[in-house]
């Protein structure tokens, strides 16, 4: 037992960051201490940020993998902005992490990976465990490769690789008693997870174990963190990822169409992990398929969609250049189909596994002619639950595709979600034309519906609806192949009021905040719960501002324009150029400021404050 | 448009003539293919509502606006794409794909590939005119090297692709050729390909007038055809000419085209469309310089694609049961937050709660419905407990000395302090119980703080009783530390001072 007591500390929230060689398994690590908390009741967010390349180099700054958690006893509205805690692993992950880490704030690392020839692979020139260059900060300098073989020594079996492998555990333990976790989680965990193999269960665990008492008994960490658990409205949670909600959302709309699921896709980060989580769902009907490019995946979800699935597909930005011509083909054969875009750093390849919100024009502007689809944005990542839906639900009424803007942010990073009951969830009505006789009239493929525009949704196997769907420009009603000026005319203005006419079908724009507010902030996507908190503690100091987060983006929600006509003051941020800004400038003719960042990674609510303040000052 | 619908399938050609004019140019070679498509579909025994053609981009594209079927004209190249999604979609329809030499093997080259090796259920009816015929007379990847096109005014100076060889590179289970001038073949051809289970791969050498029109002469010369087009018959001798006299036999690696006047009919090759060595050597051969191969050259069985799934699908719901949603959200960890307590969750440890903001909150809340006792617990502080005087020692005194004290005083906990007298642990009698009996033989020599409870959980300024008892009951303590904001410890209530309570007011 401890000599001096350590001090408990007890904190409203704390974000702690765990960075490694990518090999090291600090995802994982950061994963369990999510999963524990989450059990404890806190309210979590976390944010995972994987080296571009898988295999880098070890011990290099390109090699760093990182993750990012923020837990509170409070609302967590974001993965946090400069942690408080830093666990490096290495002297890369150290250098690579240094500079987001809060001054004063605390770092743990492992002083057996402070080697010569890795301090020369981060390029640091001199030790900076041993210089002055890690000053002002709480330095815990523990051996953990030499303690936990030490722990480690009794398991025979097991190679020094092998049990080095479990220094991630050890890691992990320390911080859990740091925090106050609970070891059970994770225990079950190993032990689920390596049931075939016991000896690495147990070697985990004892590591894990070890770490934990390593905080309890030596006089290393002067200070320990708690914090309480969160109140949040009564229910059962678990915790849940954008891409995990997505497919859970995907499921549940075909489920309530009563149709099968086709996901036709190809492998791109960040979106695969949809594909992940929807493979194993057969007993769904779910019909998963990886096609040989972003082409052909676009090509089989309109096939599918003519077959009378809840045809989707998902992808990241270079997919949906590739997907184009087909997404636009959807467009002439007005059909239903759901085109999931998880936006990475863009332009090109740009940074696949890093934040933007870069894609909203392309989204909306971007296939030849005029082309209009729905646009749709999840604002946290259990809200791709019900953004899926919704966007089922709004593809089925206007027979159109239907566009969502996920972010890489939102994909990867976890947070409570309550759980809803499934039978809760209204079905969602889907009419197919019934078949017909000899004598009947016959059947027009494009004769609209007059109050949403949407044409039949007639499919093969149906008996006398034979009928023929093309790109080719189109006459009125039998959709037969026509180049009549008139005709064209006609089906293009008829193409876009059917998704204009969305607006009647969703929800009014919601503002937080007063209605003589003399700022309303805009944002869309991702940015949610930073312009949130930016907003809210801005209010608190007692500054007239608004925030309109918006869900929907083609159409716009019906009564946005008459919310920016209210404050005399707009505010626009994004991760982009001013993408959002353009839109509404050029829609409404409202003047807008816009406060943009184009650093592939999240705002930051300090940062989102000081704008607002800014931009309440100005003249 | 449509025609009756009827329990038996009585179809004729003419169910299967849309109202749409064809618009080819007069003897373009479409016309003999899209009429012996016409001719074979009432043959198939599948109900017209049931069969889909799907094309990509081309003057053979324009194929399924003529068939009153269901069709899609879609994109260039992509034909096979949207195929393979409406096959796993409805795996019961029976779906054609209808592409030319560029829209299948250039644009569209990769999806070819695709489609055959899964092994979808389609049949792709490739119209090879060499030549872009839509868009008026450029080279396509199957011209033959040095032809002079628009695009190739000095001639191609690359090698063409061979489609059989790419279709049996791409494992194909049906691989045939035909051509347009010879209807009689085209229709047997074309109903073996809707025989097959999977997809079906038929080049139809086509003419185009307009562009290639001298491409196909020798094979479509009815008087010279026989003696340059070798037809394949599984299980019958490779042999060929207008008086049956000439075969194919194997000289090493190579065929080599023989008179049977001089070599025995054992020596010739006999057609096994099951024989993928075999299927290769016939693709390899090449008109003129070998009687173009004519029919079907492979076909085998291996299960299709969509198949694959609805397999997986229904072996899942036999193992799982059908997918039920409400299992699927709570596949995970999860937790309970009720309305009155913030958590449920398992909580290892002690937390140390300092006075809680919240909890009083919804104690405040919750006032409407209380009963008396409870609203006296929730209006009277501890204070009203009399808390005993703490009897304090610091982590360095002995086990001997602090359990002497703890008689002495008949109390059940000392509260062990720091040198700033702030409150650094307790050790109450459960501790001597659990920590110290039997397990510590030198009662002297051993110092408290390391059996005492570090940190513990403390009640700051003067908190209603209720939040004492609810600390109690959570954590099954049955000591609380009462501290100052210093953490300088100013009392201890004890359950027994809450059980001497309730017995003073309900008296
Ligand atoms: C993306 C795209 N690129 C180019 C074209 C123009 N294009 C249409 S058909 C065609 C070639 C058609 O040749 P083939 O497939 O041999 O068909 P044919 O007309 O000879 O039957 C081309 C290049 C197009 N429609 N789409
Ligand atoms: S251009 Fe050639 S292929 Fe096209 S329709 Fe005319 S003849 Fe036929
Ligand atoms: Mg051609």
């Amino acid at each position: 037992m401890s000599k001096s007591t350590p001090v408990a500390e007890e904190l409203e929230s704390v974000a702690i960051r765990f960075a490694g060689d990518s090999g090291d398994g600090m995802q994982l690590t950061g994963t369990q201490f999510t999963t524990t908390s989450a059990v404890f009741g806190n309210d979590i967010s976390t944010m995972p940020d994987f080296p571009a390349e898988i295999r880098a180099p070890a011990g290099t700054l390109a090699g760093v993998s990182g993750f990012q958690v923020h837990f509170s006893s409070r609302d967590v509205l974001t993965p946090g902005d400069a942690p408080q805690v830093l666990v490096a692993m290495n002297p890369a992950a150290l250098k690579a992490s240094l500079p987001e880490l809060e001054r004063s704030g605390t770092i743990i690392v492992n002083t057996d990976a402070f080697t010569k020839q890795n301090l020369a692979k981060a390029g640091y020139k001199s030790n900076p465990l041993e210089d002055e260059s890690l000053k002002g900060y709480q330095v815990f300098k523990v051996a953990m490769t030499s303690l936990n073989r030490t722990a480690l020594e009794s398991f025979d079996g097991l190679s020094n690789k092998e049990k080095d492998r479990c220094q991630n555990f050890f890691a992990l333990g320390i911080v859990f008693w740091m925090f106050e976790r609970p070891l059970e989680t994770t225990k079950d965990w190993l032990f689920k997870k390596f049931a075939k193999a016991p000896q690495i269960a147990e070697a985990n665990y004892k590591a894990l174990q070890t770490g934990y008492f390593l905080g309890e008994t030596t006089e290393t960490f002067q200070q320990r963190y708690i914090v309480r658990p969160a109140s949040l409205p009564p229910g059962t949670y678990r915790k849940v990822t954008g891409n995990e909600a997505m497919a859970m959302g995907l499921v549940t709309a075909s489920t309530k169409m009563g149709k099968p699921l086709f996901y036709g896709t190809y492998p791109i980060t960040p979106a695969s992990d949809i594909l992940h989580a929807l493979a194993p769902l057969r007993n769904f009907d779910v019909r998963t398929f990886q096609a040989e490019d972003e082409i052909a995946a676009m090509g089989s979800v309109l096939g599918a969609a003519f077959g009378g699935a809840l045809a989707v597909t998902g992808t990241s930005g270079p997919g949906i250049a590739l997907k184009s011509e087909a997404m636009n083909l959807g467009v002439m054969l007005e059909l239903p189909m759901i085109i999931i875009n998880v936006q990475r750093g863009g332009p090109s390849t740009g940074q696949p596994t890093k934040t933007e919100q870069g894609d909203l024009l392309q989204a909306m502007y971007g296939r030849n002619g005029e082309s209009p689809i729905a646009v749709i944005a999840p604002a946290t990542p259990s809200d791709c639950f019900d953004i899926a839906i919704q966007a089922a639900r709004m593809a089925i009424r206007s027979m159109s595709p239907v566009m969502i803007l996920s972010e890489g942010f939102l994909a990867n990073s976890a947070e409570p979600w309550l759980i809803p009951d499934a039978d809760d969830i209204p079905a969602i009505e889907v009419k197919h034309p019934a078949g017909r006789h000899n004598g009947d009239d016959p059947f027009l493929p494009y004769k609209r519906d007059p109050e949403t525009l949407a044409r039949p949704w007639a499919i093969p196997g149906t008996p006398g609806l034979e009928h023929r769907l093309g790109g080719l420009a189109k006459a009125p009603e039998t959709g037969n192949v026509s180049y009549n000026p008139q005709h064209n005319e006609q089906m293009t203005l008829e193409r876009a009021e059917k998704i204009a006419r969305l607006a009647d079908f969703i929800p009014e724009q919601e503002v937080f905040g007063p209605e003589d507010a003399e700022l309303l902030v805009v944002s869309w996507g991702g940015t949610f719960g930073v312009v949130r908190t930016a907003v809210s503690r801005s209010q608190r100091a007692g500054q007239s501002v608004a925030h309109a987060h918006l869900r929907f983006i083609n159409p716009f929600p019906r009564n946005l324009e008459s919310l920016l006509h209210r404050h005399p003051k707009i505010l626009v941020p994004e991760l982009n150029s001013g993408q959002l800004a353009l839109l509404i400038q050029g829609k409404f003719g409202v003047k807008v400021e816009k406060f943009n960042k184009l650093q592939a990674r999240p705002l930051q609510i300090g940062e989102m404050r000081e704008v607002i303040t800014q931009t309440l000052g100005k003249g | 448009m449509s025609e009756t619908l009827t329990n038996e399938i009585t179809l004729t050609r003419k169910d299967f003539v849309s109202d749409q004019t064809v618009r080819w140019c007069p003897g373009c070679g479409d016309y003999s293919i899209l009429a012996q498509v016409q001719r074979v579909m009432p043959e198939l025994g599948v109900e017209k509502e049931k069969i889909v053609f799907i094309s990509g981009i081309g003057c053979s594209s324009r194929f399924p606006y003529y068939m009153d079927t269901y069709g899609i004209h879609s994109i260039h190249g992509r034909a096979p794409t949207l195929a393979t999604g409406l096959a796993i979609a409805n795996p019961d329809l029976n779906i054609w794909v209808v592409t030319g030499d560029g829209d299948g093997l250039s644009i569209g080259g990769n999806h070819l590939i695709h489609a055959l090796r899964r092994n979808v259920n389609m049949k792709i009816i490739l119209f090879n005119n060499r030549i872009y015929g839509l868009t008026k007379g450029q080279a396509s990847p199957t011209s033959r090297v040095g032809k002079v096109t628009k695009s190739t005014p000095m001639g191609t100076i690359e090698s063409p692709v061979n489609p059989i060889s790419l279709a049996l590179a791409a494992e194909a289970t049906f691989v045939a050729r035909s051509i347009d001038s010879n209807p009689q073949h085209l229709a047997e051809v074309l109903s073996k390909a809707a025989a097959h289970k999977g997809t079906a791969f038929v080049e139809v050498y086509q003419n185009c007038v307009i562009f290639n029109p001298d491409e196909w002469n020798a094979l479509s010369d009815r008087t010279n055809r026989d003696e340059v087009t070798l037809n394949l018959e599984h299980g019958m001798p490779l042999i060929f000419g207008k008086d049956k006299d000439k075969g194919i036999r194997m000289r090493g690696f190579t065929p080599e085209v023989v008179s049977l006047a001089d070599v025995s009919l054992d020596e010739i090759l006999v057609h096994d469309a099951t024989s993928k060595p075999l299927a290769s050597i016939l693709g390899s051969m090449e008109n003129p310089e070998y009687p173009a191969p004519m029919g079907v050259i492979r076909d085998v069985r291996k299960p299709t694609y969509a198949a694959g799934i609805m397999e997986q699908i229904a072996q899942a719901k036999a193992k799982r049961g059908v997918g039920d949603l409400n299992k699927l959200y709570r596949n995970d960890d999860l937790w309970t937050v009720s309305a009155r307590e913030e958590n449920q969750s398992e909580m290892a440890g002690e937390l140390p709660l300092t006075l809680d903001e919240e909890y009083l909150d919804e104690l405040g809340r919750a006032a409407v419905e209380t009963t008396p006792v409870q609203d006296q617990l929730t209006e009277e502080n501890v204070s009203a407990l009399n808390p005993k005087v703490p009897i304090t020692v610091d982590a360095g005194s002995s086990l001997s000395r602090a359990i002497r004290q703890m008689n002495r005083h008949n109390i059940g906990c000392l509260i062990v302090t720091d040198e700033e007298d702030r409150l650094s642990g307790i050790f109450t009698e459960r501790d001597v119980l659990m920590r110290v009996t039997g397990l510590v033989d030198d009662l002297a020599h051993a110092a408290i703080g390391d059996y005492m409870t570090p940190n513990p959980i403390a009640l700051k300024a003067d908190p209603p009783i209720a939040q004492a008892l609810h600390l109690m009951s959570l954590h099954g303590f049955r000591h609380l530390p009462l501290v100052d904001e210093e953490n300088r410890p100013t009392g201890v209530i004890s359950f027994r001072d809450v059980v001497e309570y309730l017995n003073r007011s309900l008296a």
